[in-house]
């Protein structure tokens, strides 16, 4: 992807290039190489920001506790459940919004457009937005659905509902992303193949599963995994719809993080549980970037 | 339905893949889906105490006030919010782009070894990956350690290094695409590296600049994570005063639904001018790198 140019500089030329890659390492160097070597250090150390005592050297000890702490595991828990929860119903609900909006014709352009706004809006609107929508007595959700006979439900503070409050805003928000990209990789497939399944008599079933589905898989992977990595970043929604609660129920990585380490200034402490999270993402980062390389190749 | 079928063209065969009538239901119910809850944003912000809080909820709105939006400047901060807002976003757009497309343009037309390239191309990725959170703490203490706690500066230091490996990326396509020919007969008149980024190179590729300062604008704009760790009072962002709201004081969805409005606004005007720009910079920022 990064082809240079050949052509013969002079000794102004290789100063100035490297004077204009500087800006871009001073911002990196603050704002990510400097913080993740601080972090890594502190993780050793028990140290509270709040308490007038110097940092205290524990080894390992914060990574052990972690093991120990149960709302760590929860969070842990309840993150992966939402990952796998949202991962699947985006993609299967992406991959058919993308199918019926193939076509050329106008409706479906502007169609796509519409359905293209949850992405782009802030998700703490996204999160106000169907919080008012949802609330138990004004919402206007439980009043639509009084009209089909349920109940009221108390969709943000019933801790056995939240987290699937918190899959299905996050599905409603990201969903066009999915369809958006699945959806141009639909109509890069060359137009004989199909043309020729048809001619064939194939079901348009047929020639969804049988050809169209394998062309754009590499496409709908990359996709995947880049919404299961996002979904480990889950943070601006649940801040502004449930705090993490009702109890813990829909607390998970990075609002953890956010109340030990902002919160309740146990520096050492979230730091160790940064850094864990860190070398997990990166493992699957990892495998990630190796899988997508192989898929791209296949792409051409 | 076999009508229909007949006299469409194969992409046409495709979009009706569960059939004709399944395909209308689902994406007007989906069409309903993405658009009420703007409505129902909309037209809270401008509904009257009585009519936000009625249950059963008041769907048509019978008296308009504007009094949400006063209340929402008056006693709420918004005035205040919007214009941190604007600053973080346009004081981060200013220098990703600068700093970006200089990047950009010393890696493509620069002399610059071969490795350095391959380096920085696997940091973009790595960058993109792995969540902000994990930074947090330590940068939430430098920033405090360096006097820079509730101020604009932190943010837009901050939100230039989230934004500027997309940045990188998308203009290093854009200035591979632009002609070489150019960039050479320039060096042979005895144009510097500078002058040929500033007056030759960068001006031929103004559109793909543009369209990406959107795009950061709008991230920007966004971003809430950072914005609420690193702001305590003045220099807190709508997106800040609209969640402190929600939290602390709970129901007033009349001025909160009219701050929604505000945040929301502004980034659907953008995507409506460069919609195409906006889904492949947003593509290949999800496939390239």
């Amino acid at each position: 992807m990064l082809i240079s140019r050949s052509i013969s500089h002079d000794r102004a030329d290789k100063i100035y290039s490297w004077l204009f890659l500087l800006p871009v390492f001073v911002i990196l160097l603050i704002a990510a190489f400097i913080p993740l070597g601080y972090g890594f250090g502190l993780s050793f150390f028990k140290y509270k920001l709040n308490l007038q005592q110097s940092p205290l050297f524990v080894g390992l000890e914060n990574y052990i506790d972690l093991f120990r702490d149960e709302l760590f595991m929860q969070s842990l828990k309840n993150n992966i459940a939402f990952a796998f929860m949202s991962v699947a119903i985006e993609i299967v609900i992406g991959i058919i919004i993308a199918m019926l909006l193939s076509d050329d014709n106008s409706f479906s352009r502007i169609a796509t457009t519409f359905l293209l706004i949850p992405m782009i809006i802030a998700p703490v609107a996204s999160g106000t937005l169907w919080k008012m929508m949802l609330d138990r007595t004004y919402g206007i959700v439980n009043y639509l659905l009084s009209f089909v006979g349920l109940p009221a439900v108390s969709w943000l503070a019933d801790f056995r509902i939240a987290i699937y409050t918190i899959v299905f805003v996050d599905a409603w928000q990201f969903i066009p992303f999915v369809a958006i990209l699945v959806l141009s990789s639909i109509k890069s497939i060359p137009k004989s193949f199909l043309d020729a399944a048809r001619v064939d008599g194939a079901s348009p079933l047929k020639v969804f599963t049988r050809i169209v589905l394998p062309i754009t898989a590499p496409v709908i992977i990359i996709v995947a995994m880049v919404r299961f990595i996002d979904a480990f970043k889950v943070f601006d929604t649940i801040f502004v719809m449930t705090q993490g609660g009702p109890g813990n129920a829909t607390e998970m990585l990075p609002t953890y993080i956010y109340r030990q380490g902002i919160k309740f200034l146990k520096v050492g402490y979230s730091s160790a549980t940064a850094i864990l999270f860190i070398t997990v993402m990166s493992l699957i980062a990892w495998q990630f970037i190796r899988l997508r390389s192989k898929q791209l190749r296949r792409v051409g | 339905m076999k009508l229909i079928k007949q006299r469409t063209d194969s992409s046409n065969y495709l979009s009706n893949f569960l059939g004709f009538p399944t395909r209308v239901v689902i994406l007007i119910l989906a069409l309903i889906m993405v658009l009420f809850p703007f409505y129902w944003l909309i037209t809270n912000a401008f509904k009257v105490e009585q009519e936000y809080f009625a249950s059963p909820p008041v769907v048509f709105p019978t008296i308009i006030t504007f009094q949400n939006f006063i209340d929402a400047v008056v006693k709420y901060e918004m005035f205040k919010g919007l214009v941190n807002s604007v600053l973080i976003a346009v004081g981060t757009t200013v220098t990703t782009s600068l700093f970006g497309s200089m990047a950009a343009y010393s890696l493509i037309n620069g002399a610059l070894p071969k490795r350095i390239k391959g380096v920085l191309a696997s940091w973009f990725l790595v960058q993109k990956m792995y969540p902000a959170i994990v930074v947090a703490v330590p940068v939430f203490y430098i920033i405090r350690t360096l006097g820079l706690m509730d101020s604009i500066t932190a943010l837009v230091i901050m939100n230039t290094s989230f934004n500027l490996p997309l940045v990188i990326l998308l203009m290093i396509g854009f200035y591979q695409e632009a002609p070489y020919e150019v960039e050479e007969q320039s060096m042979l008149d005895g144009c510097s590296l500078v002058q040929r980024y500033l007056y030759v190179t960068t001006p031929m590729v103004k559109s793909g600049l543009i369209a990406t300062g959107m795009l950061t604008f709008v991230y920007s704009w966004n971003e809430f994570l950072y914005a609420v760790i690193l702001t305590v009072n003045k220099a807190k962002p709508l997106t800040v005063i609209i969640a402190g709201f929600i939290t602390d004081k709970g129901l007033i969805w009349g001025p909160m639904a009219a701050m929604g409005c505000v945040i929301v606004f502004p980034v659907l005007l953008i995507m409506w001018l460069m919609q195409r720009d906006f889904i492949s910079g947003i593509s290949a920022g999800a496939l390239k790198g």
